[in-house]
């Protein structure tokens, strides 16, 4: 794989996340897009942990620790104080978990992107509150297991589609990206940074411990996610103009599914429905992008 | 005053930014498996019984770097030129790549190799340990005895080859017709083996006295005098005029005899032999049968033969034996028993059986035999098992109380008749050679035994030289443990040849050259199992920032002060370059 920013490094060894953690590989190969003019805004999150307790810093950039639901505030803040400083330099951006983004922090989030504030905000997302112990969020997808849907309880509900409510607010760009598909994703930062206004990135990013899976599969699953179509890469400009980054091999989700011990106790049929899920979004996807099936 | 002038008069606005990074954590003392970088073997190295390293030697070609990928075959077989032509290519048919879409055409890449340092000209740089003592006698010029020598070379021993007939190269130049094998990139080859002081003396014929007149001078005699003795039929009418043996038809057609053929010629047999005189004879003028005992698939031609003798319009009459040969004018009539299958062998070969009363008769123009060969004489012939004889994979060696060592190597004692399995017969004989000669003869096996390529036989110049191949790991590349994620599909090269009309009319080879582009495209499509091609997976994705460049010549390492083992690197690394291994607790702080 050759990426031309490869060799800049905006973050340190020895941070505390957890092995293999797919939120760790997302925010560096984000850095590596964005580069050193930034000010990062994370609300709590995993990534809260992980950028180091003070005085220590993982990140090579300035960091501020906000409460959970003000991602989009805060970040609001910070840009109105560097537009009065006659900074147009310093890009702003929220680094926010699922949790801090679907849930709690959406309404923070939908006030600044219904302003049109200018930053970008990141969503990397490992489909449930990990940071305090696997609880579900709007975002854990049907069928898995968490903390708070436990055995028999596993969630029947749908993941929220993020990235249609961002469009819903028409900001200029929203876009998936992954951790498996490291030059998809730089490339898709390094656009939205050169945009103004709001921008948003939602980026998948396994989580060995909350999934229950080998930490060695971290990157692995998520590559399988896309090629799949549980996560598909698309990018939309205006909440109009639909792209679609990827085009999927077509493979099943059941070996997906059957890696996670999330998801350990679905039966053949409950898969059969997901497969059917998935089916229907990615269709939809594809009417959105212009592309229909006979 | 502005909102804007008045914030510029105010205090900076101040953003923290921490001076102490996180490198004060070494959270290597997590890590309770361990990451590590180890080349290992594919499968078609293993399976090349000249143990090339085909991995790399794709990956340098991908890279352009065309020497060095033709030195990296020089390491391991002399014969690019001849291999890259006529080996029956083993290598191909265990390649990884056959289980994604088609398998590397890794012959069509080395023979590539070959015409490319032709065309330039190349010199090689191969390297040699320094002058021994001993002298070796070879008796026979073939791809055997040449190898020995080269290798000898290598290994820093002087040897002489001694050839009957006069020219050097066995099959190869007395054989093989040209079509296949042009004789120009047949002496290309002998001569860099030659150019490395190896001394050959051309229409000597060796007797059994040689063996004992010769103590003294030399150390020990490697006969390597291949099977030029045909089998004979057996049949009433075998010896009649004009049945002529199917070896000595190739060997007139290499000696530059005119010939022209008409009407049918049977062709009894169906190993290589047979092929080649089928498809000389279709050359001459007239149209071949071959005549074969049992069914087509269970042939030992090579595959791609037997599909190129039938494009040029040979026909193949399976399960039927010859009983009979008569002349009637100035044709041969033969009588045919055809027979059935009633099983088949462990190999999957049919097992056949007479048809009773089921008998044909055909008449045809000219008739070869070509049944199979053995050795000329009956003082080539290995001595039996019981003796103290020392069995190789690939040669035998005899000790004697007086005289030189006699070593047996080539056809006389190979499974598989093959020209690279006469090339392993060399190799493996310098090696035993050097170690009974350094150590004595008990230390041969032991001596041998760690240059296995894989599973073995194959064995490694290159790791018995103690160079840098010797870091590989033995254990094999499968399928299943790459990440075939990295790959796309990209179809296999199609060899371009002569048209059959063209091919019909002449000895002209076949394959023709492919061009620069193409080549490295072929090699690009190779998955390079087991070897480190710098894709720096391992670097891009490290969650902990762990893998760092460095000037090894991995160009990267793993830093376990900050590594926590949790295998990502191993996963995402496409060939299996790399292995987890549990963490010992010794390496813990
Ligand atoms: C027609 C034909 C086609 C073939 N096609 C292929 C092919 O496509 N691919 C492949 O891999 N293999 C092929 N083979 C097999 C391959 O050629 C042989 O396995 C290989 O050449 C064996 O090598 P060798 O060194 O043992 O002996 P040979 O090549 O047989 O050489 C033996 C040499 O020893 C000399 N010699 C013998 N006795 C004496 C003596 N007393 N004194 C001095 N010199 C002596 C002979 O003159 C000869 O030059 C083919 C074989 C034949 C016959
Ligand atoms: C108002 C408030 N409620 C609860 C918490 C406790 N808390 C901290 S992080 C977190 C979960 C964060 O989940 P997510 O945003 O998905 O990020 P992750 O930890 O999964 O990376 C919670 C519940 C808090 N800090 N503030
Ligand atoms: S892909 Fe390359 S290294 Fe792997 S088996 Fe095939 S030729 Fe050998
Ligand atoms: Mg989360």
């Amino acid at each position: 794989m050759r990426l031309d920013t490869v060799d800049q490094e905006y973050m340190y060894s020895g941070h505390v996340g957890c092995p293999g953690c797919g939120a760790a590989i997302a925010m560096r190969f984000f850095l590596k897009a964005i580069g050193k003019r930034t000010i990062m805004v994370i609300p709590a999150c995993c990534w809260s942990v992980i950028a180091g307790p003070y005085p220590q810093s993982t990140l090579k950039i300035p960091v501020l620790h906000t409460a959970f639901e003000t991602g989009g505030a805060v970040a609001t803040g910070v840009r109105a104080a560097l537009d009065i400083k006659g900074d147009s330099e310093t890009t702003v951006v929220t680094w926010a978990g699922d949790g801090g983004t679907f849930d709690i922090g959406f309404q923070a989030l939908s006030g600044a992107v219904e302003r049109n504030e200018n930053f970008l905000y990141v969503c990397y997302d490992n489909e449930a509150y990990m940071n305090t112990g696997v609880q579900r969020s709007s975002s854990t997808p049907y069928g898995a297991w968490t903390t708070t849907t436990p055995g028999q309880e596993w969630k029947r509900l749908r993941k929220k589609n993020i990235v249609e409510a961002l469009c819903a607010h028409r900001i200029p760009y929203a876009a998936t990206a992954s951790i498996a598909f490291p030059e998809d994703l730089v490339q898709k930062a390094k656009k939205a940074k050169a945009m103004t206004g709001s921008r948003f990135i939602h980026i998948f990013s396994s989580c060995p411990t909350g999934w229950r899976m080998p930490s060695e599969m971290s990157v692995k699953i998520a590559r399988m996610a896309v090629q799949t179509n549980i996560f598909p890469l698309y990018e939309v400009e205006e909440g109009l103009r639909y792209t679609i980054n990827y085009t999927p091999k077509g493979y099943l989700v059941n070996e997906y599914f059957r890696l996670q011990g999330r998801f350990k106790h679905l039966t053949e049929g409950d898969l059969a429905s997901i497969q059917e899920m998935v089916n229907e979004d990615w269709e939809l996807l594809r009417r959105k992008a212009g592309e229909y099936s006979s | 005053m502005t909102l804007r002038q008045t914030a510029v008069n105010c205090p900076p606005l101040i953003i923290p930014c921490s001076r102490f990074t996180t490198e004060s954590n070494k959270t290597g003392s997590w890590r309770f498996l361990r990451p590590r970088y180890e080349n290992k073997t594919a499968p078609c190295s293993s399976a090349c019984p000249a143990g090339e390293d085909i991995p790399r030697i794709e990956m340098l070609v991908a890279q352009g770097l065309f020497k060095e990928a033709w030195e990296t075959v020089l390491m391991e077989n002399p014969f690019p030129g001849v291999c890259g032509r006529v080996c029956y290519h083993p290598c191909e048919q265990v390649c990884n790549r056959r289980e994604f879409d088609e398998p590397v055409a890794i012959r069509t890449v080395e023979r590539f190799l070959a015409d490319t340092a032709t065309r330039n000209g190349l010199q090689p740089d191969i390297k040699r340990l320094n002058a021994k003592q001993q002298k070796i006698a070879i008796v026979g010029s073939g791809p055997s005895g040449l190898a020995l020598a080269y290798f000898l070379a290598r290994l820093g021993y002087e040897s002489e080859i001694f050839e009957a007939m006069p020219e050097p190269g066995g099959v190869l130049r007395w054989g093989l017709p040209t079509y296949r094998l042009p004789v120009a990139i047949l002496k290309a080859d002998i001569a860099r083996i030659l150019e490395l002081g190896v001394h050959i003396h051309c229409n000597k014929t060796i007797t059994p006295r040689f063996l004992d007149e010769v103590t003294g001078h030399y150390d020990a005699v490697f006969l390597g005098c291949g099977h030029s003795h045909s089998l004979p039929l057996k049949i009433p009418g075998e010896d009649l005029d004009g049945v002529e043996d199917g070896l000595r038809f190739l060997q007139k057609l290499r000696q530059g005899k005119e010939v022209v053929l008409n009407g049918t010629a049977a062709v009894i047999g169906g190993g290589n032999t047979a092929i080649d005189v089928a498809r000389s004879a279709a050359r001459l003028g007239a149209k071949p049968l071959v005549i074969y005992r049992r069914r087509q698939q269970d042939m030992p031609a090579f595959d791609d033969e037997v599909t190129m003798a039938l494009e040029e319009g040979a026909e193949i009459w399976e399960l039927r034996t010859p009983v009979k040969i008569a002349a009637v004018e100035k044709d041969y009539v033969l009588t045919l028993q055809q027979m059935e299958v009633i099983g088949e062998d462990a190999r999957g070969r049919a097992r056949i059986r007479v048809q009773l009363n089921k008998t044909e008769e055909i008449s045809v123009q000219h008739l070869f035999v070509a049944i199979g060969a053995s050795s000329a004489e009956q003082w080539y012939k290995p001595p039996p098992k019981k003796s103290s004889t020392m069995r190789l994979s690939n040669c035998s060696i005899l000790p004697r109380s007086q005289g030189p060592t006699v070593v047996f190597g080539g056809d006389l004692v190979a499974d598989i008749k093959s020209v690279v399995h006469a090339i392993a017969s060399g190799k493996q004989a310098a090696m035993a050679l050097d170690n009974l000669f350094q150590n004595g003869f008990d230390a041969i096996r032991a001596g041998i035994e760690p240059n296995l390529v894989g599973d073995g036989p194959s064995l490694s110049m290159e790791n018995y030289l103690g160079w840098p191949r010797t870091q590989s790991s033995r254990s094999v590349v499968h399928h299943e443990d790459l990440n075939t994620d990295y790959f796309r599909f990209a179809p296999r090269i199609i060899q371009p040849r002569l048209l059959r009309e063209e091919r019909l009319r002449s000895f002209a080879e076949i394959d023709l050259k492919i061009g620069t582009i193409l080549g490295i495209r072929e090699a690009e499509r190779c998955f390079n199992c087991g070897i480190c091609n710098q894709c720096d997976n391992c670097r891009l994705f490290c969650p902990e920032i762990a893998v760092v460049r460095d000037d090894t010549t991995q160009n990267r390492r793993i830093n376990y002060d900050y590594c926590k083992g949790c295998g990502l690197c191993v996963v995402e690394c496409p060939r299996s370059a790399m292995t987890l291994e549990e963490e010992c607790l010794c390496n813990r702080y």
